[in-house]
């Protein structure tokens, strides 16, 4: 009971000051004060959870490594990288400039030379995949399909400028058109309503998660 | 086994040769193709090109590595339009995965370029957790969030931030992005303190934010490369992103190209499954 009470508490108490301070001036004594005072919270108490993230993940990986399970070497990578990340670049710069997060640290150097790299690399492949799964699905098979696939290719022609080019050269202006009419107007029609949905589903779950009724949160439903 | 029904079987491996083998053809042979503005990028271009001379503008890097290709020739050419109009920048992120780094490396290699100096004319306020925190925080007070800069040092001792409070004293947020921050900017900054504010972000995020722009939210809208590359253009900077945009030509075409044979394919496999069922 308690174990449940407590957190319904604290998720009605804090939710309905942030509301209720939402709609007054930050400046209104008392109320704004307390929104915030509840905004640093969040910020430490979220500052102890990326803290929390780092140790799980060097405690499961550790835990795999001991227990020799199925790709227990790449857990010995992600354990090195995240400490040759961390320590060097926790430790003050007074000691050496290759410390700290700054120009010419341990740090920086990976980051720059490794990580980013690796990061665009990993990103860059999706071309790769977008090429192969655009060429083996896209297909006219039903009305709805042929009309994405046509809208689907005058986009990609309007936004690469050989492509824009080429429009150009059909009767009437193609690009505006399509800015005009797809881009401004069907794309922005629907985006509207996905973004006015998405919000009031979320107003919705804020509301059942203050008044207690969405506990699944809390691990339990 | 016929050429249609071939080309539908064909490996992948097939698709990622001809994608890899256009995606290195500029290197060998720049195209140069010529770039058309957008309404959305001259009217983010234009924002900024209308600020008053050594306004205080916010250069959000809310972008992951991976997606740099796209997001850094936007921080990098507003970077070089604000310092050329002696704008002072204040830079920050909401990306623990290396947005600091980038604002930092970013900032100050464009600062070199115009003579500006560190604290005077831009600061890096770095990262904090909890972006609505962040971002609601800031609007009562920029040093209840960020007590020191990137580098630890207390606001107090930096001279642009003396004279910066809170979003009362921003012109204007330059926001790049490649995740839901932009939202966020969007919903809690712009209608909650009404600080101007232009999105440049990947292509894919592009249509959502056109729905920004429609409701007058965001000034401008920089899309993916192509609206970097527009960006570069009118500021007379072609930069990355210019270059970028005869791979993204070439590519695009390649896709539209197989996407069209594998209609054809499918249609005329259709045909002939039908004729021989019959």
């Amino acid at each position: 009971m308690v174990r449940t009470a407590i957190p319904v508490i604290v998720a009605f108490i804090t939710g309905a000051a942030m509301t209720v301070a939402f709609f007054l001036n930050e400046k209104t004594p008392f109320v704004g004060q307390i929104s915030e005072q509840l905004l640093d919270w969040l910020i430490i108490i979220g500052g102890f959870t990326l803290l929390l993230g780092v140790v799980s993940i060097l405690r499961v990986s550790w835990q795999s490594v001991q227990r020799r399970r199925e790709g227990w070497v790449y857990k010995i990578a992600t354990i090195v990288s995240v400490l040759v990340m961390a320590i060097p670049s926790l430790l003050p710069v007074s000691w050496s400039p290759l410390f700290g997060r700054f120009e010419g640290s341990i740090y920086d150097w990976l980051f720059m030379n490794l990580q980013s790299p690796m990061m665009a690399t990993m990103f860059a492949t999706l071309a790769f995949y977008i090429a192969s799964a655009a060429y083996r699905a896209f297909r006219a098979r039903t009305p709805e399909a042929t009309l994405l696939l046509i809208t689907a290719t005058l986009v990609m022609f309007w936004r690469v400028p050989i492509g824009e080019a080429l429009l150009n050269h059909l009767p009437g202006d193609v690009p505006a058109l399509v800015n005009k009419y797809v881009m401004n107007g069907v794309n922005l029609a629907v985006q509207r309503g996905i973004i006015i949905g998405a919000a009031l589903g979320a107003s919705a779950m804020s509301l059942r998660i203050i008044l207690g009724i969405e506990r699944t949160y809390m691990g339990r439903g | 086994m016929n050429f249609w029904e071939r080309f539908e079987k064909m490996d992948r491996r097939w698709v990622y040769l001809m994608v890899g083998i256009t995606v290195f053809i500029p290197f060998l042979i720049p195209m140069k193709f010529p770039i058309s503005v957008s309404p959305e990028a001259r009217a983010f271009f234009n924002a900024v090109d209308s600020l008053p001379d050594s306004s205080t503008v916010m250069l959000v890097f809310d972008y992951y590595p991976s997606t740099i290709a796209e997001c850094e020739p936007m921080t990098i050419a507003g970077a070089r339009h604000l310092f050329s109009k002696n704008c002072k920048i204040i830079t920050l992120s909401n990306i623990p995965y290396g947005g600091p780094s980038m604002a930092e490396s970013i900032t100050r290699r464009i600062a070199k370029e115009y003579g500006k100096e560190y604290g005077k004319d831009f600061v890096n306020l770095g990262y904090k957790y909890g972006y609505v925190s962040v971002l609601k925080g800031m609007g009562v007070s920029i040093e209840s969030i960020f007590p020191t800069d990137n580098h630890g040092t207390p606001l107090s001792q930096l001279p642009l931030m003396n004279s910066v409070k809170n979003y009362e004293q921003i012109k204007f947020i330059f926001e790049v992005a490649d995740n839901a921050t932009a939202d966020y900017w969007v919903s809690i900054v712009n209608a909650g303190y009404s600080v101007p504010m232009g999105i440049g972000c990947t292509a894919v995020m592009a249509p959502k934010c056109y729905a920004y722009v429609g409701a007058k939210q965001i000034v401008g809208l920089l899309g993916g490369m192509k609206g970097a590359a527009e960006y570069e253009i009118l500021l007379n900077k072609p930069g990355t992103a210019f270059r970028g945009m005869d791979i993204q030509s070439l590519v695009h075409f390649l896709i539209i190209g197989l996407v069209l044979l594998g209609n054809i394919g499918f249609f005329i496999t259709k045909k002939g499954k039908k004729k021989a069922s019959s």
